[in-house]
């Protein structure tokens, strides 16, 4: 423990959440070895890999969700089991891959993002309801808040989902998949979301992402591959270092466009 | 920047469904108490008879009417509230509309708690005193809290709801397994628990049904206090947590509830099936409720389908009683077959 203290040390000042030596299990088989990454404070980093690489489970390990086997999360310079689960929960939001279907409305769902501030007793004071209404606001959700979540498309349920996110106003958000059930426009609408919460509001997000032109549009990579982490840095860093090659095995085409990145499928095989 | 949502749609929104949610209310109410006139006036002499013991009653009448059929009618009401608001929770807490109070095994382990005190006591359930009475309430309180520490121990704690749910059916058969040979060593006291195991209201005393509401009220409160966290768990486990839950002290806490709400109503009337069922389906039937106004609405429901059942149990074969427990197992399983009906005719 020791160790990995000290290693903590060496992380840089404007992380904001960092892992050392992180290691996950499920049952006898290692989803995570030894992962030490530090995340940018106000910065987007999107994070990529094949299916089964362990994405989810770096996030739900960065959340605190799930116990590592080894090794330790720090948010903010300090330990995460060191902060109540409120104090954690006001600085640290997280956004599951499904988007659960409940027969809640909308507007109770993003109301529970205000949860560790407002507590049990639901007491939504002003600023609870200006978080709400700016978080449903930025997503599009706001003419659905009397409507049940059952009752909506899977895109318009990630959507509120979202805003339940947003709404907590926390410092590092935590998404896994947040694309996902999402038309392309609403995909762009949620990257420029995501990039104008890191501008503007100093906020740091991370999000598993599987559409790699996506992923190309965030400030930093965390690359996993088969056998741990390939490569974490800007994007510049992860093209240059092919990265995304290495991690899926294969050859991944990455072309520039007008100055933006994107992935080109290989399909001349087919024609 | 004043509340933002007051003056939006949403909130405007809110107000009206808290206005819908307030007249449901106030019309369960008009039903509990229309009920609880007829449980005043229906019982083995004829509604005519009662009516004038109502209007001019004498020291027997007085008896028969404040001693016998309030105190029945206002401790069903309470056992189904107790059950109602169990089933609520245990539906939230699995996150499975199919979830009843007896899922962990509570109804087998009052049974075989009823059994061993009929063994040990070797009396009939009628003809016990206040003093038996009260032996059998607690050994059906002792035999429900044990089977479901026996569930939540089998289950290795409380996070994984799979096997929560699995150790409290493998309970189940095993205490039922139990009670089985227990009375096959005794079959003298069969009938008398064949009237606990159908469920009766008819030795509902004031000591009874008071002992209910009080147990009503303990379990209310942390049940609406807990609620926003039930709400939470809709949302998935991983969500809850990230909230700012414990999930391990929110779900002990209200299978505490759920334990103790229906060991004292099993305790009091026996085993009455699928009212903790059917009683939050009929609420989320007819309103879109969040978990607050679920744990509230559904124990009115479930008071008054008891209440509704004890009722049709006194009146259909008069001056005979039918098992309280059987008519809401019809009821109950009809309005379920309804709703499976429905819900393949909507596909």
């Amino acid at each position: 423990m020791a160790e990995v203290l000290e290693n903590f040390a060496q992380a840089p000042s404007a992380s904001i959440l960092s892992c050392r030596d992180l290691s996950v299990t499920y049952g006898a088989r290692p989803v995570l070895e030894r992962v030490s990454l530090d995340i940018a404070a106000a910065q987007w980093t999107a994070v990529v890999g094949p299916n089964g690489s362990g994405k989810s489970t770096l996030l739900r390990a960065l959340a605190g969700l799930i116990q590592p086997h080894r090794g330790a999360v720090q948010l903010q310079g300090r330990r995460l089991s060191a902060w109540s689960r409120r104090e954690r929960a006001r600085r640290l939001a997280w956004l599951a891959q499904s988007a659960a279907a409940t027969d809640l409305t909308a507007a109770e769902v993003v109301a529970l993002g205000r949860f560790a501030h407002s507590g049990w007793l639901a007491h939504r004071k002003a600023d609870d309801d200006a978080a709400m209404h700016r978080a449903m606001l930025a997503t599009g959700s706001l003419s659905w808040a009397q409507r049940r979540l059952s009752t909506l498309s899977g895109g318009e349920r990630q959507r509120v989902h979202l805003a339940r996110v947003l709404a907590v106003e926390a410092s590092v958000l935590l998404l896994d998949e947040p694309t996902t059930h999402l038309d392309p426009p609403h995909q762009e609408d949620v990257a420029r979301l995501l990039r104008e919460q890191t501008r503007r509001c100093g906020v740091s997000v991370v999000s598993a992402i599987h559409d790699l032109s996506l992923a190309l549009t965030a400030d930093r990579l965390i690359v996993l591959g088969a056998s741990g982490v390939v490569g974490h840095g800007t994007v510049r860093e992860a093209l240059d270092g092919d990265w995304l090659s290495q991690a899926f095995r294969t050859r991944v085409n990455i072309v520039e466009h007008e100055g933006v990145h994107l992935w080109r499928p290989r399909l001349e095989s087919l024609e | 920047m004043r509340p933002v949502l007051a003056e939006s749609a949403t909130a405007r929104w809110e107000a009206a469904a808290a206005r819908r949610f307030g007249v449901w209310l106030l019309c369960c109410v008009a039903v509990t108490l229309l009920l609880g006139f007829g449980g005043l006036i229906i019982g083995t002499s004829s509604i005519d008879t009662s009516l004038h013991w109502l209007l001019a009653p004498d020291a027997q009448s007085s008896v028969v009417l404040w001693q016998i059929r309030l105190p029945r009618t206002v401790g069903a009401w309470c056992a189904g509230a107790l059950l109602g608001l169990a089933g609520a929770i245990a539906q939230g807490v699995f996150c499975n509309p199919l979830a009843e109070p007896y899922l962990l095994g509570t109804a087998s382990g009052a049974a075989l708690g009823v059994t061993i005190c009929l063994m040990g006591a070797d009396a009939a359930i009628g003809g016990l005193a206040w003093v038996g009475n009260l032996g059998i309430t607690a050994a059906a309180c002792i035999g429900a809290c044990a089977a479901t520490l026996l569930t939540i121990t089998l289950s290795r704690g409380v996070l994984q709801t799979a096997s929560l749910l699995l150790s409290g059916i493998v309970t189940a058969f095993l205490l039922s397994a139990v009670t089985s040979l227990l009375l096959l060593a005794k079959p003298e006291i069969y009938r008398e628990m064949q009237t606990f195991l159908l469920g009766t209201t008819a030795y509902i005393s004031w000591t009874s049904a008071s002992l209910l509401a009080v147990v009503f009220c303990i379990c209310l409160v942390p049940a609406i206090l807990l609620s926003r966290g039930l709400d939470a768990l809709t949302l998935g486990e991983d969500t809850a947590q990230s909230l700012g839950l414990s999930l391990r002290w929110l779900r002990l806490t209200l299978l505490g509830v759920v334990a103790l709400s229906t060991s004292t109503s099993v305790g009091q009337v026996g085993i009455v099936g699928f009212v903790g069922l059917v009683a939050p389906h009929l609420v989320r039937e007819t309103l879109t409720v969040n978990h607050r106004q679920l744990v509230i609405a559904a124990p009115l429901c479930g008071g008054a389908l008891l209440q509704a059942a004890d009722l049709v149990s006194r009146w259909i074969i008069r001056p005979a009683e039918l098992p309280v427990g059987a008519v809401t197992a019809c009821v109950g399983g009809a309005y379920l077959v309804f709703l499976l009906w429905r819900r393949n005719r909507d596909g």
